[in-house]
């Protein structure tokens, strides 16, 4: 990790329509809107200042491939001015299949764009209406199929942890077939206030059990890996050289910057979260302002046992933290849940799924 | 001089719990004009906020009543009593300082079994006993029904007994009049060497401990050098008073007062229930009669959650023994629960009551493991062993046998649930004694059952299984041989001391699955496995199993919030703080109370 070096990401917190599962900050408002948004994006960009180069830029949501032309240029223009951009920084978009399309995509590369990823979610029509979506499996290989004509790195989300959908490893197959170099597989969430909340507790909507859901994750990793795929973290896989330099970053405890309504920065050590309400952003609210050099221990164990860079024993050592000392530690050890290797330890990819427990333990 | 005595009465009130004996108290003080009416806040005689709540005594509270009557001035001094069981030595240490009760019944209730028990203990005590029929206003009173449920089961003349409404305040003064006319006044010689009774006693931060007397010859003042007949300790008097119902200093204790003395007293376990008091300078030669030390009958560990509060649990617990002298406990060392403290008990009630105390007064978080009595263990080589910790209990080969403690159990209950009943009875391992057709509605029951049966649920059981309607009451009747196991639980191989329990060979099997059954339930899944057996010795009676865990997974790091997911974490946790690790099985603190609620789904 360079200290000179920092990572950006911006949030556009606008949808056609809010997913059901959705809990993330994202409004679905109008383009007279998206463009005030975007005036304040733009200030927020213009006022930071740093010597440091930018490694990524990510764009994320709600939805940013919903932004015009005017705009997602605007935003562009604003970045260029503002930072230095390392040549070959990584810079992905997310995009949605019902509102992208090959024209978008060419604006993208034009704009500097080399990495984006599809919001597929599944590739089950019926699985996708349930969930909210507005596309469907057409819309999604169409989709997939266009962004990997124009890109080389291309990423697809899949959803897993719904009752009924057991082909998620399959779609995961169609999809490296596609031409898809990562793929990122988040369980479902459920959070309170979102539709789908509310029909798990009327009983309309079913999720798979934890039994049932270990079994779906097995045998995803199972054919991701067949598919020249290694997970890198517990929900993402990449082909070797296309994982994603963004994220790493946030878990390698990088610098970063996020403008844009609820977004989350980690600059010196200080980490602050933008407000959640356009109004409040409008407003330069800033919420979550915390300093991190007491968590900073807690951060790395979680952080780096998640994914495959592990944890430095002597790092954690000069935060003040003598893991060797805890006897969780040696019993994982021991049984392998967690295993050493030139001074970090690293958790058995066998128990990603169970990770919050071992790493409560050490904590 | 006499004419002093003749001016005093000395009255306890006995009742069935809830027959309205706070509330017949309130009324005396407020007729007697002891508390202004503006003062009075309900059920002054209960101090405690615990006690308000349960609606019941725990501590006696005694008030000086000064009531005016046919022109002359009367001094009534009421000493209110706990009504359960588990206090029965103390009840009748102060039923011990009058001369006589009101036996007070409820309308529509009738005699109940504590009614009958504290009438046995008014008798044995000699009191003169006035029965007083409570609750006329309720819809379903039926007077003339208990008046001869009085007079055919208890024996007692009610034909013109004072029939009140204590709530409502009607013929309460026929109460005052009773006691005047029908209790004896005091006889004593104040001029004699003194002689008080210790009926109670508390712990005040600035006086010591302070004694609860009532005098019986002799005077006490100021100055006095005093002498504990029991504990042999000798005080210097710094002040005696009476209660009204607040402390107020007076100059003199004499003969046939009620009231207090305070002589810097440091401890209260010098001030012992039943103790005589004497002058120092001028003893009497013997003290008055009945002393007894009370003895804890129910025992358990009581541990902090938070290991790192054993030192506030000590101190909770000090503090607490400084006002209860029946309180016992002594440091012990779990493998499970780590450090905490074995606690005895008078019984169930006083358990509870001490572990509500430690949480709401302490602010302590516990975990209480099931409770367990006291067994005799006769081992091989002569030896006898008390033991009351489970984890004590030595192997079986070196026990010869073992004994456990008896009561002698009255149960008054409906003839309906009669069946039912001698089920539980059966079931509890009782011994049948008796049955009595009181009258139509009222059947008493007499069993000999195992202590430790009793405070396994019997109670709860009894209530469920009669809707309420019967009541019971229980005295020790010392030790008989039994063929008692230990059933351990193995956790992963390991065994967690504090989930042994001792039980009869009989139910060894059946507690032990059900234990095991509910542990499984109770345990969240852990990264591996887990094993869970009951066994007795070496032997494997049950066992269960606890898959691994699946998924624990939460909170994908979404653009950089990296606060959220470790805010979860810290949640979850939280919830680990309250987890004990037996090797390496994690196990809530709610699962060490498991043991008590096995016949739950019954």
């Amino acid at each position: 990790m360079k200290n000179n070096e920092i990572s950006v990401y911006i949030h556009i917190p606008f949808c056609e329509r809010k997913c059901k599962y959705c809990a993330f900050v994202s409004y679905c408002l109008d383009e007279k809107k998206q463009d005030e948004y975007v005036e304040h994006l733009v200030k927020e960009i213009n006022s930071f200042k740093t010597d440091k180069i930018v490694k990524t830029i990510y764009f994320g949501g709600g939805t940013p491939s919903i932004l015009s032309e005017k705009n997602i240029r605007k935003i562009f223009d604003a970045l260029h001015k503002n930072f230095t951009i390392k040549k070959n920084a990584e810079i992905t978009i997310e995009v949605n299949p019902n509102s992208v399309t090959k024209e978008k995509f060419e604006l993208y590369r034009h704009l500097g764009v080399n990495r984006v990823s599809v919001g597929v979610q599944s590739l089950n029509d019926w699985t996708l209406k349930k969930i909210g979506r507005l596309h469907n499996r057409k819309m999604a290989i169409r989709a997939v199929k266009d962004a990997c004509k124009i890109f080389d790195n291309v990423s697809a989300d899949l959803i897993l942890g719904l009752e009924n959908e057991k082909n998620t490893h399959k779609f995961a197959k169609k999809l490296v077939k596609l031409g898809v170099k990562h793929i990122s597989s988040y369980l479902l969430e459920i959070h309170e206030g979102t539709p789908i909340f509310d029909s798990v507790k009327k009983g309309t909507f079913h999720l798979a059990n934890d039994d049932k859901l270990a079994k779906l994750y097995a045998k995803l990793v199972t054919t991701l890996k067949k598919c020249g795929l290694w997970q890198y973290e517990v929900s993402n896989f990449a082909v070797k050289g296309f994982e994603s330099q963004h994220n790493i970053n946030y878990w390698i405890y990088g610098d970063y910057v996020g403008f844009g309504a609820s977004a989350h920065s980690f600059l010196d050590g200080k980490r602050k979260q933008n407000a959640n309400s356009l109004l409040d952003y409008y407003d330069n609210v800033v919420i979550n302002d915390e300093n991190t050099s007491k968590t900073a221990i807690e951060e790395k164990i979680f952080l780096g046992l998640r994914c495959f860079f592990g944890v430095s024993v002597k790092e954690l050592k000069s935060l003040g933290y003598d893991i060797k000392k805890n006897a969780n530690y040696l019993d994982f050890i021991a049984k392998g849940v967690l295993f050493e290797e030139n001074g970090r330890f690293f958790l058995n990819d066998k128990y990603y799924l169970v990770s919050d427990f071992v790493i409560n333990s050490l904590l | 001089m006499n004419n002093r005595l003749d001016h005093i009465r000395n009255f306890c009130i006995i009742a069935h719990i809830d027959h309205g004996k706070s509330t017949l108290a309130d009324r005396l003080i407020e007729l007697t004009g002891t508390v202004s009416k503006r003062d009075m806040q309900d059920q002054i005689l209960d101090s405690m906020e615990l006690e308000r709540e349960k609606g019941i005594t725990i501590k006696l509270a005694p008030t000086r009543l000064i009531y005016e009557y046919n022109g002359e001035e009367y001094t009534l001094n009421l000493i209110d009593t706990p009504g359960h069981v588990d206090f029965t030595y103390e009840v009748s240490r102060s039923l011990a300082a009058c001369e006589g009760a009101i036996l007070l019944v409820d309308a529509s209730q009738g005699v109940e079994a504590q009614t009958l028990a504290n009438t046995y203990l008014a008798l044995d005590n000699n009191l003169e006993t006035v029965a007083v029929i409570n609750k006329i206003d309720l819809p379903s009173a039926r007077v003339d029904e208990v008046k001869r449920e009085i007079e055919d089961v208890i024996g007692l003349p009610a034909e013109n007994c004072p029939c009140i409404s204590a709530k409502e305040g009607t013929n309460v003064e026929d109460v005052l009049k009773a006691i005047i006319e029908l209790i004896p006044a005091p006889k004593g010689d104040e001029n004699g060497k003194l002689k008080c009774l210790i009926f109670d006693s508390h712990y005040d931060n600035f006086k010591g401990a302070i004694c609860l007397i009532r005098v019986f010859d002799g005077k006490v003042k100021k100055g006095d050098k005093i002498l504990m007949m029991q504990t042999k300790k000798v005080f210097e008097v710094t002040e005696v008073g009476i209660f009204i119902p607040m402390t107020k200093e007076v100059d003199v204790l004499s003969a046939g007062d009620v009231g207090y003395i305070a002589g810097s007293i440091k401890t209260i376990q010098d001030v012992r229930v039943g103790d005589t008091v004497t002058s120092a300078d001028d003893p009497v030669d013997t003290p008055l009669a009945g002393y007894k030390e009370v003895q804890p009958v129910v025992f358990c560990g009581i541990f902090p959650v938070d290991g790192a509060r054993y030192g506030e649990l000590k101190d909770a617990l000090d503090k607490l023994k400084l006002n209860d002298a029946s309180l016992q406990f002594s440091p012990e060392n779990s493998t499970a629960l780590g450090y905490g403290f074995r606690c005895g008990f008078l019984g169930l009630l006083h358990l509870e009551i001490i572990t509500e105390r430690l949480e709401r007064e302490f602010n302590l978080d516990i975990i209480t493991t099931a409770p367990s009595v006291s067994y005799n263990v006769y081992k091989t080589n002569g030896d006898m062993l008390e033991i009351s910790n489970p984890s004590n209990l030595p192997p079986q080969v070196e026990i010869d046998r073992i004994e456990e403690p008896m009561v002698k159990v009255n149960i008054f209950t409906p003839p309906d649930y009669v069946g039912a009943i001698m089920d539980l009875c059966q079931d509890k391992r009782g011994i049948y004694k008796n049955m009595t057709y009181l009258d139509k509605r009222r059947v008493e029951l007499n069993y000999d059952l195992p202590l430790g049966e009793i405070i396994y649920d019997f109670f709860d059981s009894l209530k469920s299984r009669t809707h309420g309607y019967a009541s019971f009451d229980y005295e020790p009747m010392g030790y008989s041989p039994s063929e008692l196991v230990r059933v351990d639980i193995l956790l992963n191989g390991e065994k967690c001391d504090a989930l042994s329990m001792i039980v009869h060979k009989d139910k060894a099997y059946s507690r032990g699955r059900e234990l095991a059954e509910r542990l499984k339930k109770i345990i969240p899944r852990q990264l591996f496995e887990v094993p869970i057996q009951a066994c007795i010795g070496n032997k494997i009676i049950a066992r269960e199993t606890i898959s691994a865990l699946r998924k624990d997974v939460l909170a994908k790091c979404y653009g950089g919030d990296i606060t959220r997911k470790r805010k979860l974490l810290e949640k979850q946790k939280e919830g680990k703080k309250r987890m004990r690790k037996i090797g390496s099985v994690e196990i809530p603190s709610e699962a060490f109370m498991s043991i008590l609620k096995l016949n739950d789904e019954e």
